[in-house]
Order: C-alpha cells, then structure tokens, then sequence
C-alpha cells in the first residue's frame, strides 16, 4: 500500500506543484495545496478507473483546493512573508527552460476562468479533450477560453493590464 | 424543394390519381423502370470509381499538399513571413503525429500569443533530420519531418527556424 502511495506522489508531484503554483504564485501555498489533493486521495479512496481518470482527478482537486484558499478569508488578510519571483520558483521543476518568461507572467495574471485552460494547454501540453474532463467542461468551452485569454494575454503584455 | 412542397399542398397525391392499367401495360412500365434503373446505377458506379481514382490521386499528393499548407498554413502565415511552397516540399515532410511529451523534446517553443507550441527532437540516423510536432489552439496537431541538409541557414520559415534551433539544443 505504501509503494503505491510513493509512486503516487512520486509521478504526479511535479506536475500538480506547477498546476498549484499557477493558481497560489507561491511556493508554500502550492506545497500546501498538492499535499492536501494526496491526503484526500488517500482518504477518499475513490474507484478510479484508469491512470487517465486518476490524473484528471487530481488535477481537478488540486485546483479546487487551490481556488477554495484563495477564497478563504483567512489567505485573503494574510499576506506572503518572503515572495520571490513567481518565475524562478516556478522554474525549479519544469521539465523544459521557459524563455519567455514575460509572457508567463502575463498567463498568471489572467482570471482563473482563462489561467487553467491556457495553462493546461501551453505548459502542461494537454489536449483540448483532456482539458475539458479535468475541468469538467465542454470542449467548445474551452477552445473559446483558450482564444479569449490568449487575446487577455496580449493586452497584458501590451498594455499591461488584464 | 420548398417550393413544391408548397405546390403539392392540398393536391390528390400521385398515388391516387395513377390509372390502373392492364397486364401488358403494366410489363411495359416495369422494364422501362429497370431499365432507367440500370442507367441510373451505371452512372453511379462510374462516379464512384472516379471518386476513387480522386482519393488515390490525393493520396499519392497528400505529402506535396501537407508541405504546401506549412507554407500557407497558420504558422507560416505569421506576419513578415512569406514562404515559397516549393521550396517547402524539399525540406518538409508531412508524417504521423507521435504524441511527444515535453520531456521526450529537444526543444519546445511555447507561443501562448499566437496560439501555437511546437515540439522538436533530432532524429536518429544517418541523415540529418529533425521530427517536429506542432499543435494548434484549435486542438490540431501536425507532425514533420524536416530535412536539414536542405534547411538554408538563413531561412525566414518558424518550423525551418525551429528545427535548426532543435538541432543546436540536441
């Protein structure tokens, strides 16, 4: 049971630390968040049908977390103690150099509606299908997202404003 | 259609009005309708069978054709960037798309602003050649192959550009 929790965390914890960090823009906080998607998987014990599903589920759940600390009104009064630039921490675990780092700033400033699917999309390399099951949307819905934050993007980096 | 559709209203249907007619009329009519009936078929089969000399004639020009889109398609259509598609034939191929990871990846380029990522990895062999996987905003993804004895260095095409740069990276 233990090997199966390691390799759990060992396959996923990358990549839903970039997924939290997208949404927390803080190390601790994405720290926080994925931890807690692994305890509710573990506790949970959900009937996961396949290694794509399991995925998906934690992808969804890690960005839920993410989305109910930043609603929480405790993280709303609090502020970060030692923030760093987003980039160089988010940098520690990509599998591949981000050069354009100007424009990921611009990604994380979209509005979550935008931030997820144009993450997902560009960063992660998910296809739109996978997209629209890890966030439980159409796929007509995230193709619009994807083109509208991609004009949010451009107004960002020429206007600096989303 | 519409139109007789509207005409047909409130008229005895066809069925109703037909005569009834005697056994010898009766033959008569029948072979006249196989007959129209095997004409009919005929022609269809001679369309289909051009239908198919078509297919296989795209077939054989689907490579030339996917080559020529590169140079028409949406990234080489990026503003200031005018390729010649003939010149596109020699150096890319259009192949199967692989699904490559990031990780697998020799060099990824991620363009967020124009609504692209394109994907490279230097293949192995004798001949210099780089596979790169290009995915779309609207959820295509195409896959070539570029040959690079061909690439000129100085080349002003994104997946030419790309390539090279692959190659400097693997």
């Amino acid at each position: 049971m233990e090997q199966k929790w390691s390799y759990l965390v060992e396959e996923y914890r990358a990549m839903l630390y970039r997924i939290a960090f997208s949404n927390m823009k803080n190390r601790a906080d994405a720290e926080d968040a994925v931890q807690e998607a692994f305890l509710r998987y573990m506790k949970d014990e959900k009937p996961i049908q396949n290694k794509e599903h399991e995925k998906a589920w934690l992808i969804r759940t890690t960005i839920h977390i993410c989305l109910d600390i930043l609603k929480s009104g405790w993280y709303q009064r609090t502020v970060p103690w030692n923030e760093s630039s987003a980039i160089a921490e988010k940098n520690i675990y990509l599998p591949y150099q981000v050069r354009d780092d100007e424009t990921l700033e611009a990604v994380l400033q979209l509005p979550v509606h935008y931030r997820n699917p144009i993450y997902l999309f560009y960063y992660e390399d998910y296809s739109i299908h996978e997209i629209a099951v890890i966030l439980n949307e159409k796929e007509g819905t995230i193709k619009t997202r994807l083109r509208r934050g991609r004009e949010e993007v451009k107004k960002i980096l020429t206007e600096g404003r989303p | 259609m519409g139109i007789q559709e509207v005409q047909g209203q409130g008229k005895t249907p066809a069925y109703q009005k037909k005569k009834r007619t005697g056994h010898g009329e009766g033959f008569q009519e029948s072979l006249l309708q196989n007959l129209k009936n095997r004409d009919q078929k005929k022609q269809s089969n001679t369309a289909s069978e051009t239908e198919a000399k078509q297919s296989v004639a795209d077939a054989q020009m689907g490579a030339k054709e996917n080559a020529e889109k590169v140079g028409m398609g949406r990234i080489g259509a990026v503003p200031g960037i005018r390729v010649s598609a003939a010149a596109m034939q020699e150096t890319l191929q259009a192949v199967e798309v692989r699904h490559m990871s990031y990780e697998e990846s020799d060099h990824v380029r991620i363009a967020v602003t124009e609504g692209y990522t394109l994907k490279g990895k230097r293949e192995e062999g004798e001949d210099a050649r780089v596979y790169v996987e290009a995915k779309y905003e609207d959820g295509r993804v195409e896959a070539y192959q570029v040959d690079m004895a061909k690439v000129p260095e100085q080349t002003t095409h994104v997946i030419e550009q790309f390539a090279l740069e692959t190659m400097e990276e693997a």
